[in-house]
């Protein structure tokens, strides 16, 4: 069994953060949201962020115990096809939506890497920024994919203990704990711009769990030191699967560790879902969280025909119009962006590389 | 009249203003107006083409007086801001680009290198280069020499609100530079911008103190008052400074009167 890495362990800047965490510690929740409010408004403005997601496939080959697209689940499975993506995309378009998060499950002969390749390329095609949530991938694929037109990845480790981790992820690659944990630093090391963290709040000890994702992403931070990094908080909601939480993440508890995160880590973006009510997205948003998906379909496709219903990966709690979620932000004094990427800017990176490495013809001053 | 030149264009504000994080684009409109500034940075990523709802571009073109200088913000190499500054030229007619190239995404500091090999590019292609950069004298020598329009020091952090944290390389900057010398980020305070034209800059440029304050328009008008205070101030000249008061028994009596 590979042992765990250093950094794991590594606690040197962390007491601050396991300080704000504790619910029991001086801080009222109230100051550490106004000092979360503050370095949110200095660093990111009165702006939100947006993005939306597009499932692609919810074949699988992994037996998550808390998700809704387990392989041994009876969900009927599907895949996008090209043309699918196609006219998903235009519908999202339609929406005003220019950045996507593009989903899949584990890896599967249905939705191998190369049939994600050729959907990134499409997206990136039709949208300003695409990001891919799929499964764990080789530096070389993720170079590929960088070169297709995915601007970021996400990968939750989704419990960092690694005996929770082992139990509840019975079967299939994504059993390997170490193989996971390793792979957001595989991205950056491929040029993926950024990577995207995460938790699945509900399956262990919450704080211990954040801890050590404040230290991934110190870790990735320090080692890979052009990495855009952000964290989101997914929070366990009744899946279709019927699994219940152990560990249940209550809204001031996610809130403190919100505000915590904020103030540990000033510049990272923070993300919030539509796992999340409506009326907890309002009142967060500015307060640490600085972007955030909407018009989410957690089914297949589902934006070109969403009369067409089935069981999705999670219940979406806030399915508001982008009008709706709009007029909330604006009414906040936010600006909804919908775009705040350029392609141009693209494309994996090698290592230190000037213009003048790159131009073999350019003459030197 | 005293005015500042950039390249051939001549400018009666020496306020420059950014136009990210404003809370909507009207009051982003409100505070241009108000600051009477009449050269505005918009970056590339802010142009949307396709949802006009969040686009910056076309309703600060569409504002008379003003020129607009698109920014690189996003690139994080020479390689990338180039591509960007034909984008945005295409895209915006002007001439005028910041280059921006920070390939940290988290402290958003500038890369030497790679800002460097881009102006270099940029200038040689006819662009009027302002290139965003440490508070490198060294750097703004040789940005001078490759035909950058102006070099823009950054005060402090991106953001950061803590003012002329780099105030002895700014001096430094200024008292060698044979063009312009622009002041870019970490404002937080209209008198801060008045500190910086009492040195010597030529100009200066604010977006998060003006966006993020409660007023925006108002604050772009406060900045713009002392942006003018303060060349007006370096134009009469200040008065000399001393660290200590001028003794009454002179120390160099003992020399006796000097023949």
């Amino acid at each position: 069994m590979s042992s765990l890495p250093d950094w794991l362990n590594d606690d040197r800047d962390s007491a601050k953060l396991a300080a704000m965490l504790d619910p029991l510690s001086s801080s009222t929740l109230e100051t550490l949201a106004a000092e979360a409010k503050a370095l949110t408004l200095r660093r990111f403005g009165r702006t939100m962020t947006l993005y939306a997601p597009l499932y692609l496939s919810n074949y699988c080959s992994s037996g998550c115990a808390y998700c809704g697209f387990a392989s041994d689940r009876k969900t009927p499975r599907r895949r996008l096809e090209p043309d699918d993506i196609r006219r998903e995309l235009s519908a999202m378009k339609k929406l005003g939506i220019t950045d996507i998060l593009l989903l899949t499950g584990e890896r599967t002969t249905a939705a191998d890497f190369d049939y994600l390749q050729k959907s990134v390329e499409i997206a990136a095609h039709e949208m300003q920024r695409v990001s891919v949530e799929a499964f764990p991938m080789s530096i070389s694929e993720y170079r590929a994919l960088a070169d297709s037109g995915c601007t970021a990845i996400t990968i939750y480790q989704e419990t960092y203990n690694r005996g929770r981790y082992e139990a509840l992820h019975r079967w299939g690659p994504k059993q390997d704990f170490i193989d996971r944990l390793e792979t957001p630093a595989r991205a950056l090391e491929g040029g993926i711009k950024t990577v995207g963290l995460g938790v699945l709040l509900g399956l262990s000890d919450p704080k211990e769990d954040a801890l050590s994702l404040y230290r991934h992403v110190r870790y990735l931070g320090r080692t890979y030191w052009r990495a855009g990094l952000s964290v989101s908080f997914p929070r366990m909601r009744p899946q279709t699967g019927d699994y219940e939480p152990p560990f249940p993440v209550d809204d001031h508890s996610l809130a403190r560790m919100i505000f915590a995160f904020r103030i540990a880590l000033p510049d990272v973006e923070l993300v919030l879902s539509t796992r999340e009510s409506a009326a907890y997205r309002n009142g967060m948003a500015g307060l640490g969280i600085n972007r955030m998906s909407i018009e989410s379909r957690t089914t297949v496709g589902g934006y070109h025909d969403p009369e067409h219903h089935e069981k999705g990966q999670f219940e979406v709690f806030d399915d508001r119009s982008i009008d709706e979620f709009c007029s909330a932000m604006r009414a906040k004094n936010i600006e909804p962006v919908f775009k705040n990427w350029e392609p141009v800017y693209n494309g994996h990176v090698e290592g230190n590389s000037t213009i003048l490495q790159q131009e073999k013809t350019e003459p030197c001053l | 009249m005293d005015f500042l030149q950039l390249g051939s264009y001549t400018f009666s504000s020496r306020l420059i203003l950014g136009t990210g994080k404003f809370s909507n684009t009207t009051v982003m409109l409100e505070a241009v107006k108000a600051s009477g500034a009449q050269l505005v940075t918009v970056a590339l990523r802010r142009f949307n083409r396709d949802q006009l709802a969040d686009d910056l571009f076309s309703p600060l073109k569409a504002l008379p007086g003003v020129t607009l200088m698109p920014n690189t913000s996003g690139a994080s190499t020479g390689a990338e801001a180039v591509r960007a500054a034909h984008i945005a030229r295409e895209l915006s007619g002007s001439s005028f680009i910041k280059v921006e190239i920070h390939p940290n995404p988290q402290h958003l500091m500038p890369d030497p290198i790679e800002t460097y090999e881009a102006c270099r590019i940029l200038a040689r292609e006819g662009f009027l280069v302002m290139p965003y950069i440490s508070a490198d004298p060294v750097l703004a020598k040789r940005l001078e020499e490759v035909g950058c329009a102006s070099v823009m020091p950054l005060g402090s952090a991106i953001g950061s609100g803590q003012g002329l944290a780099t105030a002895e390389m700014l001096n430094l900057i200024i008292r060698e530079s044979n063009i312009p010398v622009i002041v870019d980020a970490g404002l937080r305070s209209p008198s801060e911008a008045a500190l910086a034209m009492e040195m010597g800059c030529a100009a200066v440029l604010v977006n998060s103190a003006v966006a993020v304050s409660e007023n925006p328009p108002e604050m772009a008008e406060a900045f713009s008052e002392a942006v003018a205070a303060g060349r007006k101030a370096f134009k009469a000249g200040l008065m000399p400074k001393s660290s200590s008061a001028i003794a009454t028994s002179p120390l160099t009596a003992f020399l006796g009167a000097n023949p």
